[in-house]
């Protein structure tokens, strides 16, 4: 605090503010349009939007399009599955990824190495849809509420960003514990695992964002299964139900449609997003600069 | 500072004996991560079995076993066609292109955003950078097209107050579209992307700060001299990652924004092995397509970590 | 106390994870009785209700809520329900291969362009044995048309559901392809007789040039294309309808010498791009045609601003709704199709009638299904009178209303609630890809479909169009294009190129071929010498070797014809 007194004004300072407040006011611009332009065209007649113009707000206010989306049930089976796969799969992705960092974090484990390359190499090969659910099925994981959490529990990339942040905790800290005589489980949950507090919290936060937005699982493995559904596959059905992006000619002959393709889709991309932005401000505490390892550096 | 240390472990004398002392040390992670190794297995090796579909003449109906094999053939069909170079060479420029915009965009704005004091304004403008993340790609593809659009903002704007005469019709250039398709990953990623960093950001010990700013520095400086340096093992890491990914460039961008006219640029490896593959019921073709994009991620991943190691780095492995 | 946090959470989560797959496999084990299979619904039902699944290789048409209340009626009638599961973010291919990979089936499946896959892995029910038990399946189709989905062993595997007309044809709308023009842009030409493309052309430039703007000001577009993916057949087959040949789709068949012709190098397909070619540099032509989305293309049409397109009826026909809501009707920017020939003096066929019969694909049983006899009786049971009319016009009385003289009509609320899609979603239940009949009901008076019963299709016309109607003295969009021609026996010939794949010459070819025409055609029509380009692409096409896929494809038609032959001597 007191430091703060001593700093000196540097002429740099000035336009370095300048830039930022600059940076930030253009930065809030650019990514908030089309954000609210989505958000007013979902608010607003499907067949008004194709002849006016939508800026920031609606220009016929409805709220058909919301309907639209919803005017199938199935959406609260899809919503207990995805809350559950959610919080169960974050959970679980977060402990295991956790543990996985770990191990691959001591330098004095034995395979450190050849296990390393060993996930490592599971990030750029992948044996193709049929094999990989043929897999799935002689695990009985098809048609299983489990094919959401097991599959992608261990994740190559989750344990690196966990595993970096752990090689910036000085070693230090484990050599004394084991001093003490402490395990390296005792070591995990007593004294890195607090201090990767940050990590942690981003880790969950991919997790739980890969989660919510999962759909192409439900779609493959527990396609006939309408109790398995999830939100975002139910949403997705909605709107390639509206936008008939592919397929076949007879399809398209077979409906009349009144809702146009744009104002669902708006409405499809507002669902999806409110709920995860409330995950958000839960983590966030944990990126508050100082919460910091700094007080055991030597 | 990490390094150091290692060099001492790295003395092995009695490599036997200190195998088994060192075991007997370390039964958490031993049976952890046998555990974990099985999982691995299970769940991201036996499926690559499949790889051998690309040396057959795959039929679903058919046992992996009992399929007729065919050797190369497919490798020689890919390599053959013409569209397959093409793809190629446009994946891998897009690819480049998205990798070095990723890294400046995300560390920048990661840096700039530290630099913001007033934490309600930090707050705000991080919850709005992550924001378009959570937008699937059909939908960003929409908006990119809207915005482009004759009649979109940006033509609006260059007309209005650039005074350009009539609007850009961006997608019928060939120039244009893989800029379009970085700068629309740039808007949809950035914020996210930015998190890892932020996270990184709040590892750093504030006393560097202070002692700087017992030094005089200016704000730029210590952005320069302090949180960029500690970011450089996070940087490092997820560079060697990305770097696996360049063959990933996307998929929806290019298949929905591309068009005929520019169908020379726009098409990428994805798409192709749709046309050719996929959509053919070849799966042994996409199958050889795959595994060509495995192998060339794996030669610069690896190619990169032998860099990382010569020059002291984080290392994947 | 962190640390306990920690490892409590991992705990609960372990255990809860476990308590999940608990909780999962008990509704699973007792409402299913086997992948794929038929289940039986609950004990306290009055009467025991069949359970089918159907899985259908396209996205959804629309989609049913479970407790769909004409789904319920159907099966309290019938005894008998089916879960439709439509494709969603993912291609045929992949989904079908996924089902024959895992060997597990839903009872009825459609696979789309990968129907012969399906066949070859040995997934579906042979239909001779049950055909003549069921009255409604074997009258749908012909022993002619029956003989047609034979496959390679000689037995038939599925049925095509859609297109085929019961008893008089109440075809109105020509839902095929036309080059098509307002109807402000015909009164304001006086509704003259338009045959060539030159005429047409002709006429879109002198309105433009007398009527630059729309009603509220904004610059017509005489002429787009939509060029996008799949939907480019609105450029690249206009070739043959302008020679005076149907919709074979990917070639021409010479009537005369029962010969294969390929259109993409004919003397007409070089005028028209030429055409083409010159009306885009005077700029009648969108400057966007070649870049622009469907999407793009179906907003661009909705405002009014393009006075003439060449596209087939349900590719745009959504638009007409968005011109009612938005009252702009009345300013005539509903299309009029209009059978456009190269010269005068050619009998076109851009209509052809008696339904068209595409055996590439259709509805299947699966090996997976446990009761046969059941799946073919509830196909039957929906092609019956009583469930038809549920399946189309809904509940009497509620959906729609019967006249003194038993005519079905709807009133206009009746109207605006089927068009509701939450509505629809709880009450319509189609089954609308499973066999169904257009024509006329078997009560001789209605039509099968509420779309084709005349008072509702007259009902539905706007101003302009009846203008038009008048003046050209017709009472259908059918009728406007003034030939009603059968098509051959082989026709259409697309059912067979649909599903050719690159693990034959001929398929490596077509696809070729496709990729080739998408990148030209776009070049030869902006090109600024047209000639020149012309010979690059024809140059470009020929090293496609389009001869391998046109002698497969005459293979395919000897074998049609021989066939017909073959059955008619019966």
């Amino acid at each position: 605090m007191k430091t703060k007194m001593k700093r000196q004004i540097h002429a740099g300072d000035v336009i370095f503010e300048i830039f930022l407040i600059l940076f930030l006011v253009i930065f809030v611009f650019v990514t908030l349009y089309p954000l609210i332009n989505t958000l007013a065209i979902s608010f607003n007649d499907g067949f008004d939007t194709v002849t006016h113009r939508i800026h920031f707000i609606p220009h016929q206010f409805t709220t058909d399009n919301y309907k639209a989306v919803f005017a199938k049930e199935g959406y609260r089976i899809g919503a207990v599955n995805t809350v559950a796969r959610t919080v169960f799969g974050t959970l679980i992705s977060l402990a295991v990824n956790a543990v996985l960092a770990f191990v691959i974090s001591r330098k004095r484990f034995l395979f450190k190495k050849s296990f390393s390359l060993f996930w490592v190499i599971t990030m750029y090969v992948n044996g193709g849809l049929i094999p990989t659910f043929i897999v799935f099925q002689k695990l009985h994981l098809t048609n299983n509420f489990l094919v959401y959490i097991i599959p992608g529990a261990a994740s190559a990339f989750n344990m690196l960003v966990i595993r970096n942040y752990m090689n910036g905790i000085p070693d230090s800290l484990e050599e004394s514990a084991q001093i003490d005589g402490a395990g390296y489980f005792k070591i995990f949950y007593s004294i890195i695992s607090p201090l990767c507090k940050p990590v942690y919290a981003t880790i969950a936060l991919f997790v739980a964002v890969y989660q919510w937005n999962s759909w192409f699982d439900a779609m493959l493995y527990n396609k006939m299964k309408d109790n398995l559904t999830v939100l975002q596959y139910e949403l997705m059905k909605q709107l390639e139900t509206a936008m008939k992006s592919a397929g076949s000619v007879e399809g398209l002959k077979n409906s009349g449609t009144s809702i146009t393709p744009t104002s669902i889709r708006a409405a499809a991309t507002i669902c999806t997003m409110v709920p995860i932005l409330f995950i958000y401000p839960f983590l966030q505490r944990y990126f508050v600069t100082g919460l910091t390892i700094g007080g055991v550096k030597e | 500072m990490a390094t150091n240390s290692v060099n001492i472990e790295e003395l092995k004398p009695h490599k036997k004996v200190k195998f088994w002392a060192e075991a007997k040390r370390q039964p958490f992670l031993l049976i952890s991560s046998a555990l974990l190794l099985l999982y691995g297995i299970i769940f991201y090796y036996l499926p690559v079995v499949g790889w051998l579909t690309a040396f057959q003449d795959y039929k679903p109906a058919k046992g992996l076993l009992d399929q007729q094999w065919v050797g190369f053939d497919k490798f020689v069909k890919l390599f053959e066609n013409e569209t397959f170079f093409l793809a190629f060479r446009n994946t891998l420029c897009m690819g480049v292109i998205n990798l070095v915009f990723h890294f400046i965009t995300a560390i920048g704005f990661a840096l700039l955003l530290n630099e913001v004091r007033i934490f309600i304004v930090k707050k705000f403008v991080q919850t709005i950078s992550y924001m378009p993340h959570f937008l699937s790609w059909i939908i960003v593809t929409a908006i990119v097209r809207d915005v482009l659009s004759a009649d979109g903002i940006v033509n609006e704007f260059l007309m209005k107050i650039c005074g350009n005469p009539q609007a850009i019709d961006f997608f019928a250039e060939k120039a244009y579209f893989w800029w379009i398709v970085a700068f629309t990953n740039v808007w949809k990623e950035t914020g996210w992307n930015a998190i890892i960093y932020l996270a990184a950001i709040t590892a750093i010990d504030p006393c560097l700060y202070e002692a700087a700013d017992m030094d005089g520095a200016s704000r730029f400086q210590k952005m320069r001299y302090i949180t960029l340096p500690s970011l450089r093992p996070t940087i490092m890491i997820l560079l060697l990652i990305n770097i696996g990914n360049v063959l990933n460039a996307g998929f929806e961008l290019q298949y929905i924004l591309g068009n005929d006219v520019i169908s020379d640029v726009s098409k990428i490896l994805d798409v192709f092995i749709l046309d050719w593959g996929i959509s053919q019921f070849d799966f042994s073709l996409g199958t050889a397509a795959g595994i060509f994009k495995s192998v060339i991620a794996l030669i610069l991943v690896c190619t990169g970590n032998f860099i990382a190691k010569k020059t002291g780095d984080e290392r994947l492995f | 106390m962190k640390k306990t946090k920690i490892a409590a959470v991992m705990l609960a989560s372990l255990m809860s994870l476990s308590a999940m797959a608990g909780c999962n496999k008990t509704p699973a084990a007792t409402t299913t009785t086997g992948a794929g299979g038929e289940t039986t619904a609950a004990t306290d039902a009055p009467k025991q209700i069949k359970e089918f699944s159907a899985f259908f290789a396209v996205p959804a048409p629309s989609e049913i809520n479970k407790d769909n209340e004409i789904q319920k009626i159907i099966a309290e009638k019938i005894g008998a329900k089916c879960n439709e599961t439509w494709l969603t973010g993912q291609k045929e291919a992949e989904a079908v291969g996924v089902f024959i990979a895992s060997g597990e089936y839903p009872d009825f499946i459609n696979g789309g362009n990968a129907m012969t896959s399906l066949y070859e892995a040995g997934a579906l029910v042979a239909w001779d044995d049950y055909i003549d038990k069921y009255p409604n399946i074997k009258e749908f189709f012909s022993d002619y048309e029956w003989s047609q989905f034979r496959q390679s062993d000689g037995k038939i595997y599925w049925m095509n559901p859609f297109e085929n007309i019961y008893g008089d044809d109440k075809t109105t709308v020509q839902n095929g392809e036309a080059f098509w023009i307002q109807a402000r842009v015909l009164e304001w030409a006086q509704y003259p007789k338009i045959e060539t493309l030159d005429e047409y052309f002709d006429v879109l430039e002198k309105y433009n040039a007398a009527n630059p703007t729309t009603h509220d000001g904004k610059k017509n577009i005489p002429y787009t294309m939509l060029c996008e993916g799949w939907r480019y057949f609105c450029i690249e087959n206009a070739p043959q309808f302008l020679d005076g040949y149907p919709n074979d789709g990917s070639v021409i068949v010479d009537v005369n010498t029962k010969k294969i012709v390929d259109y993409n190098t004919i003397p007409t397909a070089k005028r028209y791009f030429k055409k083409l070619n010159e009306e885009y540099a005077k700029g009648v032509i969108d400057t966007q045609a070649f870049t622009q989305t469907y999407e793009e293309y179906i907003s661009k049409l909705s405002t009014g601003v393009v006075l003439g397109m060449c596209d087939q009826w349900w590719d745009f026909s959504q638009i007409n709704d968005i011109f009612k809501t938005q009252g702009t009707e009345q300013y005539g920017y509903n299309y009029i199709p209009l059978g456009l020939t190269i010269d005068k003096g050619i009998e076109n066929q851009w209509y052809t009638s008696g339904g068209t019969l595409n055996v590439s694909s259709g509805i299947a049983i699966t090996k997976s299904c446990k009761d046969i006899d059941g799946a073919f009786k509830f196909i039957d049971d929906l092609l019956s009178q009583e469930i038809h009319d549920l399946r189309f016009w809904g509940v009497k009385d509620v959906d729609y209303k019967v006249d003194d003289n038993g005519l079905f009509y709807r009133t206009e609320d009746m109207r605006k609630q089927v068009a509701d899609p939450t509505y629809k979603a709880k009450h319509i239940c189609n089954y609308s890809y499973f066999p169904q009949w257009s024509g006329t009901s078997r009560d001789g008076k209605n039509a099968m479909m509420p779309t084709e019963q005349p008072s509702e299709f007259k009902q539905s016309l706007p101003e302009p169009v009846k203008k038009v109607f008048e003046a050209y003295k017709v009472d259908t969009y059918v009728q406007l294009l003034g030939s009603v021609n059968k098509a051959g026996v082989w026709y259409p010939m697309y059912s067979y190129s649909n599903n050719m794949k690159t693990d034959t010459k001929g398929g490596t070819a077509w696809n070729k071929m496709g990729e080739c025409k998408h990148k030209w055609l776009p070049k030869v029509v902006m090109s600024k010498n047209f000639d020149k380009t012309w010979d690059e692409y024809m140059k470009a096409y020929a090293a496609c070797k389009p001869e391998d896929f046109l002698a497969e494809m005459q293979v395919e038609l000897d074998k049609r014809i021989a066939a017909y032959e073959a059955a008619s001597k019966k």
